[in-house]
């Protein structure tokens, strides 16, 4: 298994791991804004670069997805690659100069303000990361948004700009926003939950049993579906929420228990 | 000079049949037999036989094929290329490439835009003309290049490329994909 | 011509039977009218010129023989139209359609020159006949290029008649390992900017593991000012499908695709017309040439981005999706297209193979420098009296290019720099025209070979408007995908253009330098990471430019509005009054017969006056 010496810490590591992988294990935080386990890296967000050492010449590669294939060097405290770091997060700053989120995380890595003025537009902040058309993609198999346009119009979007038709607003997105421009917004008049920016706007499931919000309909639906055997209790179960569910369940081993008969 | 905006059918100039929307996808995707990999070359054809490329019809050959249709659509703005809006009866492209545009090509689209309303890429209000300015066609030697509906115009400058649009026929003589067709 | 080649050929033999049969119909002394319908010809007419040489011979009803093709870039398109008569290369230039008529009956039938569309030479005045005497093709040395203009792009038997396919039948005798030792020896480097070992790569994708294996061309030259793809793919269509044959024969492919940008159809056109040919022949599909590999090739046409030039950007357009580059921490002839080996070449590298193969690659290998070897085709364009195309071996000089073959700076304006390298390249001045163009020598200077194209500039143009140009152009066409480039190039555009609109700041150079550092470092893909190499090579070169415009407000090249004046020139100025009328500002005074004079102070810089002036009076100062 090849060996990471990340800022002289050896780890070792499984092959085909990332970078970021090993400075996990070494207890060193790079930061990432387009990363998050439940997706594939993207590298698009260059905010991870560190310095890869070999030997005759140096070289920055993102850690989100360099494949660790051989024992390697990597250098994430070095002036080289905190130089570039640096300059992304500039960049993103300078792109959403009062978003909070981003802010924090500049913060933490000594970048405090950007030089550059704001150039670009973006729709409420978003940083074009791609983690929720990644997720929607990925991980719910829908793609009801996606990106449009191409290099300073690119954009995430709804196909034709609309409303997006197969969006279950699960809220998966919203989850894995790191700036927050994806925001879950309930309807109480209407029980309904809508993804802001999007408008998608859905029913929502409230628990029979004490009226807290479960989750949408259709994400309810597009889960079923999924299931292949078709039993009455789980859809029975899924018109509660967690905690009236266990409830419920208790008191049918309460209810067994004392139907049950006991041979003795 | 609307685009077939019938729902129903339309005329392929390759066939002079006039089939329905649903054949046309099914003919453009046993085309390339359905190959995923061949999209943007069905989605070229789309928009040769439509004349740009109509948000339904993007959605039929999305479900046809089983992508998302986020994944068209992407496609459809990713690349320079494809319309979502019908074009103009004529299509002008000015190059704007290097040496056209030390040649004075910038002022040129300029005063296009200027005269004729229209953005780069989009239609003019009266449906004249589509123009769309592009990064070299490959003729520098002639170099400022203007093209109006596959006819070259060489050596172009401000005045005389406005000569040429201004004397654009505004009706065409005949447009067999573009008759209304019934229902 | 009798014979045809219209049936399937079932081993090397029946191709050589083929070739004697097509040579013997063909002589030296036939007559025949070649019509130069390559890009740069067609747009001034040529088409309709070959239409008009084809019905000359329909009715002259001679009995003689006499072919009309329509063949590829010669090169010379300045001079364009351009028409070769044979029997004895007689070379007519800027033909235009009353000429016809004269050529067919002076040259053609009676076999005389016509004198006044002969080349002649701008300094001595004297006439040349032959191309090879033009100063233009004397210095050049063509290999790529050796058919362009000689056969017919859309015959295939011109092709093989002038020895096509004669690679191929000799490369599938041959092991694979051999062949790409061939090719490695040869030292032929990727010549779409890369300049990668071609047959080292060739030898990765081989050895990859991994199965189908691909191969592609890359057609897509985005290049602004360069059509040297082009020219080969519409002239000489076979000789990209020869290489791909043998190079996938080679790699262990069997299926191979060409990506052709959108914007050319016609390269679509003629390389589809090929395949069908070489299709019908047996030498494309199953069992080629009786040989038992088989191969097949599609072509897929790119949709409008330029991005798409980038190798993974290409592949994801193949597989049908956005062309977004992705890292090449592994490398795409282990993962490339639909995660298969896959070697991508581009169209002059292609059409390179078949002529090592042929002649050997201790030949190929005899051109050029030690580590640059053969010939490389550029587009010369721009401020040149010769624009075109020419081919040249590596080692030659930036100034025999420009001089012995361009003829020097149009217009007896004073030469500024070259570009090369497209938006991923620099400028060069005149202190370093003595450069040997090569893979590595001009990449020394700030800029570097790419694929070919050279732009000339004279003393007219802002160093600074065509760093603006470039970015704006990157801009455009950036995936968008990540940071870096993104933001990177808009920040840098913002900077370049406020410095051309007199806004310039103290500091700004240095905050250009930093942008292209970052950009270096941490873009995604070589779209971003050379965007600023236009910005840094002019900042190396006309630094006194760049502080002109932002400590002086002036443009010493006098092209930004606003940053310099404009005087009316006492001794030319005819007194019209047009200058006078045109003036928004009401800048101009001057009464009947008496030179006009523009009033500093009004003037707003706006430079209707220079447009108007019908005497060319109105300087730029």
């Amino acid at each position: 298994m090849p060996i990471v010496t990340i800022d002289d810490i050896q780890v070792e590591v499984e092959q085909g791991a990332t970078i970021l992988d090993a400075a996990n294990k070494a207890g060193i935080w790079i930061p990432t804004l387009c990363h998050h386990p439940a997706v594939a890296p993207q590298a698009t967000c260059r905010v991870c670069m560190v310095e890869l050492d070999r030997g005759e010449w140096k070289q920055l590669v993102t850690a989100c997805n360099y494949p660790v294939r051989r024992d390697i060097t990597v250098s994430v405290s070095g002036e080289n690659a905190v130089k570039a770091r640096r300059g992304v997060m500039e960049f993103m700053l300078a792109r959403a100069p009062d978003n909070e989120q981003l802010k924090a995380i500049a913060r933490r890595m000594g970048v405090d303000s950007t030089p550059w003025p704001t150039v670009t537009v973006a729709q409420r902040d978003c940083i074009l990361c791609g983690l929720c058309t990644a997720v929607c993609d990925e991980v719910l198999g829908l793609a009801a948004i996606g990106f449009s346009g191409r290099g300073v119009d690119r954009a995430v979007a709804a196909p034709f700009r609309q409303i997006p038709e197969n969006c279950i607003a699960c809220g998966a997105c919203a989850a894995v926003c790191p700036v927050g421009t994806i925001q879950l917004r309930f309807h109480e008049d209407t029980d309904e939950i809508e993804i802001s920016p999007f408008k998608a706007r859905v029913k929502l499931r409230k628990c029979q049993q004490c009226g807290a919000r479960i989750v949408s309909e259709p994400a309810v639906a597009e889960a079923l579906k999924k299931v292949n055997v078709d039993w009455e209790k789980i859809r029975n179960l899924a018109k509660l929420c967690p905690k009236c569910r266990r409830i419920r369940a208790a008191e049918s081993f309460v209810t067994a228990a004392t139907e049950t008969p006991t041979e003795k | 000079m609307m685009a077939p905006n019938s729902r129903q059918e339309a005329k392929t100039p390759m066939t002079e049949k006039t089939i329905s929307r649903d054949e046309l996808i099914e003919q453009i995707v046993d085309r390339y037999n359905g190959e995923t990999g061949m999209l943007i070359s069905m989605m070229q054809d789309l928009q040769t036989e439509c004349g740009y490329l109509p948000a339904e019809d993007l959605r039929s050959l999305a479900r046809r094929l089983d992508l998302p249709v986020s994944r068209l659509f992407a496609i459809a703005t990713f690349y320079s290329s494809f319309r979502l809006a019908p074009k103009g009866l004529h299509e002008v492209t000015l190059c704007i490439g290097t040496v056209c545009y030390l040649k004075g090509a910038g002022r040129i689209s300029e005063a296009i835009c200027r005269e004729f309303q229209v953005e780069p890429g989009g239609t003019t209000p009266d449906g004249l003309f589509s123009y769309l300015p592009v990064n070299c066609v490959g003729a520098c030697a002639v170099a400022p290049v203007m093209i109006v509906n596959g006819e070259y115009y060489n050596a172009v400058t401000p005045e005389s490329a406005m000569e040429v649009l201004r004397a654009l026929p505004s009706e065409q003589e005949d447009e067999p994909d573009r008759e209304e067709v019934a229902e | 011509m009798i014979a045809i080649a219209n049936k399937h050929l079932a081993g090397p033999e029946q191709l050589e039977q083929l070739r004697e049969e097509l040579r013997g119909e063909r002589n030296s002394s036939d007559k025949c009218v070649r019509v130069c319908i390559g890009p740069g010809c067609a747009a001034k007419g040529a088409g309709k010129l070959h239409d008009l040489f084809v019905q000359a011979v329909e009715e002259t009803g001679a009995d003689v023989k006499i072919e009309v093709k329509g063949v590829g870039c010669h090169g010379l398109c300045e001079r364009g139209p351009i028409v070769i008569v044979q029997p004895g290369d007689i070379f007519y230039q800027r033909v235009e359609e009353p000429d016809v008529a004269e050529i067919f009956r002076e040259t053609v039938l009676g076999g005389r020159v016509v004198e006044r569309l002969l080349y002649d030479d701008p300094d001595t005045g004297a006439k040349v006949v032959r191309a090879d005497e033009i100063p233009f093709y004397k210095a050049q040395k063509r290999v790529a290029l050796a058919q362009n203009g000689v056969i017919d792009p859309g015959s295939i038997e011109d092709y093989i008649s002038a020895g096509g396919y004669s690679a191929l039948a000799k490369a599938l005798t041959l092991e694979p390992e051999e062949i790409i030792r061939q090719v490695e020896q040869s030292g032929l480097r990727g010549r779409g900017g890369g300049g990668f070992v071609t047959g080292r790569k060739w030898r990765f994708c081989r050895q990859a593991a991994g199965d189908p294996k691909y191969v592609i061309c890359n057609g897509d030259e985005g290049d602004p000012g360069a059509f040297m793809d082009r020219a080969i793919m519409e002239g000489n269509p076979h000789s990209v499908l020869e290489g791909m044959i043998i190079g996938a024969y080679a790699i262990g492919s069997s299926q191979g695709y060409i990506y052709v940008r959108n914007e050319y159809p016609l390269s679509v056109e003629r390389l589809k017309r090929a395949i069908e040919q070489v299709r019908t022949l047996g030498l494309l599909g199953e069992d080629v040439l009786g040989s038992g590999f088989s191969f097949d090739i599609r072509i897929n046409r790119g949709g409008g981005a330029f991005v798409c030039g980038e190798s993974t950007a290409l592949m994801a357009s193949l597989e049908g999706r956005p062309g977004e580059p992705r890292a090449k921490y592994v490398h795409t002839v282990e993962h490339g297209l639909r995660d298969k080996p896959t070697n991508l070449n581009n169209v002059e590298t292609w059409a390179n193979v078949p002529v090592i193969i042929d002649r050997g690659s201790d030949w190929f290998a005899s051109i050029g420098t030690e580590k640059s070897k053969g010939t490389k085709v550029f587009c010369l364009v721009g401020k040149i009296v010769n624009t075109g195309l020419v081919e040249v071996p590596m080692g030659i000089t930036l100034r025999q290019i420009i001089q012995d073959i361009g003829g020097g700076v149009k217009d007896g304006k004073t030469f500024k720099a070259v570009q090369t390298g497209g938006p991923s390249g620099g400028c060069i001045p005149a202190e370093h025209l003595d450069v040997q163009v090569d893979f590595d020598e001009l990449t020394q200077l700030g800029s570097m070979m790419g694929s070919g194209g050279m732009i000339v500039m004279d003393e007219d143009t802002c160093m600074v408007n065509v760093a603006k140009y470039f970015l704006n152009f990157l801009q455009d066409e950036s995936c968008g995908k990540c940071t870096p480039c993104r933001e990177g190039i808009a920040q840098m555009l913002a900077i370049v253009d406020r410095i051309t609109h007199g806004e310039g700041r103290k500091g700004d150079v240095e905050k250009l330098e930093q942008l292209a550092e970052l950009l270096e470092g941490t873009a995604l893909c070589a779209l971003g990471k050379t965007a600023a190499n236009p910005v840094l090579s002019t900042i190396r070169y006309f630094r006194d430019e760049y502080d002109a415009h932002i400590n002086e407000k002036r443009c010493p090249a006098k092209q930004c509005r606003g940053l310099f004046r404009y005087k009316i020139d006492p001794d030319e100025c005819k007194a019209c009054g047009i200058c006078l009328k045109e003036c928004p500002a009401d800048a101009i005074s001057g009464e009947k017969k008496v030179p006009h004079v523009i009033d500093q102070e009004k003037c707003t810089l706006c430079g209707t006056c220079w447009d108007k002036c019908p005497f060319s009076a109105v300087l730029k100062v």
